[in-house]
């Protein structure tokens, strides 16, 4: 294996570089500029990314309040960032450096996960800057690139560019046509510059396609981190080191011994003025498309050879090119979507999703899908994955669950209907539990299933970091595993299309199904598994 | 319901034969939601007579962080009789979650008579088993190390800023190393102080853009308190061991000389200064730029800067390590692997410690 292979393997998931125990024994080779810093070796924190300005478009919005400068100012707490950072807001409305430092402390205050410290803070403000200008305007873009070659003289930024798209989708490519005229997207010698962009990475594939030759235009992919804090949460994380670091676990995972695989994303959050982004999207281009599928290629992906971004995301666009395509027919069989009706959450009454703000009375945008899925590869060939998202369902939760096929009925087992079961919490609660069986104690031979328990809050003595925290800084040190291809992206789109158009089609169009808020959805989405002579996992 | 040790008392006083019959009673329903959680077995050793709630204290404080199974033990070697007192209790803490107390057991001993005799098999009968065996030991190390004991640890942990002779007891160190089959990783309390420290001075270089200041740095100081002076030498030889840097000479206790590869020479001064940090301040000068690492005003955060004639300071702030033993134990117990770089920075530097 080459030493740059080598490197990229343990650069991932802030694993230390293995190449520093034989290399830094070399001093010899110390100014060589390719060689790791030797006085790393053995520390368990990750190499603090290098100097750079973080430049925010979207910056008076709602992720820049509450995730994105929280987050910062956790790395910066915790020791993470680089001392010469600095985070310039970009957005329409005018301010000040001041004001926008008043604004972003009073957010961090609310929204940081760690209480704020005045020094740390007063430190961490001096790196934060405001820059006036529409999105749309040129001339914008000129004046900060001056302002970021002063910020790179004043605080030693090295002229590396990371580029946060905080905004709706319909800037992203007026914001990318002018970094390429104000030659932002140019990386100068020994610098780089990296462009993260929020989702929804398009509405359709073709929208996608789209986007990614815009953004191609001015950034390589290299360069583009398509963002989905999915992945930056501990537990997505852990899906790899469940499967690949526990021998246990191995031969069990395959269409030989599981059953089927149930992958939930509840909330019991209404549409909460999203309407205007929400009724043109819905749930399945909301969350199945993006977070759902990118569970589904954690779980059900083959062992990459390596820890490197590409070997990883080889892996996960295998699955997604993978997945079972469905004719128009086959849609209705086997995906439902439905929408919240009036009901209660936590006994207190909510509105209909038609009677919520700026939604259409007449709206057929679905707020819950549950889908029947396949994995027609030599791993998972005939085992079905259900799946189901969902607004205003009784309790919020995301958890993947894998059904072990029932033990012969004999013995114990003649009588047993409940199957080993392992779950992967995802949030909140972070954990993984296993459901096998135990006798009762007593003189009868009574069977039940017990549940064995791991609690990430439990067990660790420390707090995990945010999502955003872990994809920042991921971004910041080059590391894209965590983050989409555009392949993956666009052969997620590819299998959304053929539901979308078949809701969308004149004729024989699937029904829209009610189901009252407070409820797991419609009736229809439980028959999708009764019919299979299964049941959806209680939450 | 669990005797909870909130006034840090041993608990339940307990027959020697019957301690694991009473740890399972300390689970038996009771009010409120609990959950008893263990992540490792956790021995303390200690001969200090009192020791016993001084260390039923910090394993409340260290619990709050690290769910373990608690074996604090006192020994007293003088009489010839021998006897064990023990007690049972548990630490509960709110988990983080919320809602839930999670709570760690607390087997307390008092050992009289020839403690080595009795330690590894009252040790061996009440570990939880399947889980690591950490031993921290509070005494000084003596002869004979029983070769029973050191095979079953897996952390053996120690503080060698209390050693008198570290000479001395280092051998003994490794001596238990060589009777586990250098399986045993030794986490040495006084490298943990050093974390933060050596974290905020690696930052420095990890641009490779900077590592040219390797070959260029010719001198460097370190403040520390008084009694503290065994950790400075520490972080001098961790940066002289990563660095290929070898002693040359040592002028006194107030400098130590290297000489790297290219047969350059490197001053460290070591300089002895009041303050409640053990180590006050860090600084590395390498071609007119300085590399410092200072306790800021409030104690807790590291000042880390570089500064050079033509360059402006950007100082940044970082966490900085607390001295307080339940903060260091909670700060090793979060590291996992062995310690090869502490072994490295001790070997530089054996000579002066």
């Amino acid at each position: 294996m080459s030493s740059a292979v080598t490197d990229r393997r343990y650069r991932r998931f802030g694993l230390p570089n293995r190449r520093q125990s034989v290399i830094c024994t070399d001093m010899n080779r110390a100014a060589d500029q390719t060689q790791p810093n030797p006085l790393r070796e053995g520390i368990s924190t990750r190499a603090v990314p290098q100097p750079c300005s973080v430049v925010i478009f979207g910056a008076t919005g709602d992720l820049t309040h509450r995730k994105l400068v929280p987050a910062l100012y956790n790395l910066a707490a915790d020791g993470e960032l680089p001392p010469a950072v600095a985070v310039v807001g970009f957005a329409r409305r005018e301010k000040s450096d001041d004001e926008f430092r008043k604004e972003m402390e009073e957010a961090t205050r609310k929204f940081s996960r760690q209480s704020v410290r005045d020094e740390i803070w007063n430190t961490f403000a001096q790196s934060i800057f405001y820059h006036q200008s529409e999105f749309q305007d040129e001339s914008g873009y000129e004046s900060l690139a001056k302002r970021l070659d002063k910020i790179d003289k004043e605080r030693g930024t090295r002229g590396n560019r990371l580029f946060y798209f905080a905004v709706a989708p319909d800037q992203f490519e007026p914001i990318l046509k002018n970094l390429k005229a104000a030659g932002l997207n140019q990386t100068r010698e020994n610098s780089w510059a990296r462009v993260i962009i929020e989702k929804p990475f398009g509405t359709d594939l073709a929208s996608a396609r789209e986007l990614n030759r815009v953004v191609r235009q001015c950034f390589t992919e290299e360069q583009t981190y398509r963002i989905d804090h999915f992945l930056g949460k501990e537990t997505a994380q852990n899906i790899l080191v469940l499967r690949f670091a526990n021998a246990i676990f191995a031969p069990l995972w395959n269409r030989r011994y599981i059953d089927h695989l149930q992958i939930t994303a509840a909330e019991t959050l209404g549409v909460e003025g999203r309407a205007g982004y929400y009724e043109g999207a819905g749930a399945l281009r909301d969350m199945v498309q993006n977070h759902l599928l990118q569970l589904l290629c954690l779980v059900a992906m083959e062992a990459p050879t390596d820890l490197s971004a590409d070997s990883i995301r080889d892996e996960k666009v295998k699955v997604v090119r993978s997945l079972r395509h469905f004719t128009q027919e086959q849609v209705g069989a086997n995906v439902i979507r439905g929408q919240y009706a009036e009901g209660a959450i936590d006994g207190k009454p909510v509105p209909a999703y038609r009677a919520e703000k700026n939604v259409d009375p007449k709206s057929t945008t679905e707020t819950f899908v549950a889908l029947r899925l396949h994995i027609d590869n030599w791993r998972f060939w005939d085992v079905p994955i259900y799946m189901r998202v969902g607004k205003r369902l009784p309790k919020s939760g995301t958890e993947i669950s894998v059904h072990f096929k029932k033990a012969p009925a004999v013995l114990f087992n003649k009588e047993l209907s409940d199957q080993n079961v392992l779950v992967i919490r995802i949030q909140p609660d972070e954990g993984m539990s296993l459901r096998i069986h135990a006798k009762v104690p007593g003189t009868s031979f009574r069977v039940e299933p017990v549940k064995m328990d791991f609690h990430y809050g439990t067990s660790f003595g420390k707090a995990s970091p945010e999502a955003y925290e872990r994809l920042l800084l991921d971004a910041m040190g080059g590391d894209a595993t965590l983050f989409a291809r555009h392949d993956e992206v666009e052969e997620a789109w590819a299998f959304i299309d053929t539901l979308e158009n078949a809701w969308a089609a004149k004729k024989d169009a699937p029904d829209l199904f009610f189901y009252p808020a407070g409820s797991w959805g419609p009736e229809a989405a439980d028959d999708l598994l009764v019919r299979d002579g299964r049941a959806w996992r209680r939450l | 319901m669990p005797a909870v040790a909130e006034n840090y008392s041993l608990g339940l006083q307990v027959e020697i034969g019957k301690i694991d019959k009473e740890l399972k009673k300390l689970w038996e329903p009771g009010e409120g939601a609990m959950t008893r959680a263990s992540l490792m077995n956790l021995a303390v050793y200690s001969e200090e007579p009192g020791s016993l709630e001084k260390n039923t204290q910090l394993i409340a404080k260290i619990t709050e962080n690290h769910a373990c199974r608690a074996l604090v033990i006192c020994a007293n070697c003088g009489p010839k009789e021998n006897r064990v007192d023990a007690w049972v209790s548990a630490h509960c803490h709110v988990s983080r979650t919320g809602g839930k107390q999670i709570c760690s057991e607390q087997l307390s001993l008092r050992l009289q008579g020839p403690c080595s005799e009795l330690l590894p098999s009252i040790v061996f009968s009440h570990l939880d088993s399947d889980l690591p065996f950490y031993l921290w030991w509070q005494a000084e190390l003596h002869d004979p190390m029983d070769p029973q004991l050191w095979e079953w640890v897996d952390r053996f942990i120690y503080d060698s800023q209390a050693w008198k002779n570290f000479s001395e007891q280092f051998r003994l160190v490794e001596t238990a190393q060589g009777e586990a089959k250098e399986r045993l990783v030794l986490c040495d309390l006084n490298w943990t102080r050093l974390d933060k420290i050596r974290y905020a001075l690696a930052q420095f270089f990890d641009h490779p853009a900077s590592h040219h200041h390797f070959a260029e740095i010719d001198n460097g100081r370190i403040d520390f308190a008084p009694g503290f002076r065994s950790t400075a030498v520490l972080l001098a030889g961790w940066i002289g061991a990563q660095l290929r840097w070898h002693v040359e000479q040592k002028n006194g206790a107030t400098k130590i000389q290297f000489t790297d590869a290219a047969g350059r020479k490197i001053d460290i001064e070591l300089r002895e200064k009041e303050g409640e940090h053990p180590i006050g301040k860090i600084s590395l000068n390498s071609g007119g730029i300085e590399f410092s690492v200072a306790h800021a005003k409030c104690g807790d955060l590291l000042e880390v800067c570089r500064g050079g004639a033509d360059e402006n300071p950007a100082p940044q702030l970082m966490p900085a390590q607390a001295n307080d033993l339940a903060s260091l134990m909670s700060q090793e117990l979060m590291r996992g692997g062995p310690h090869r770089v502490y072994l490295h920075a001790i070997n530089c530097v054996r000579d002066l410690l």
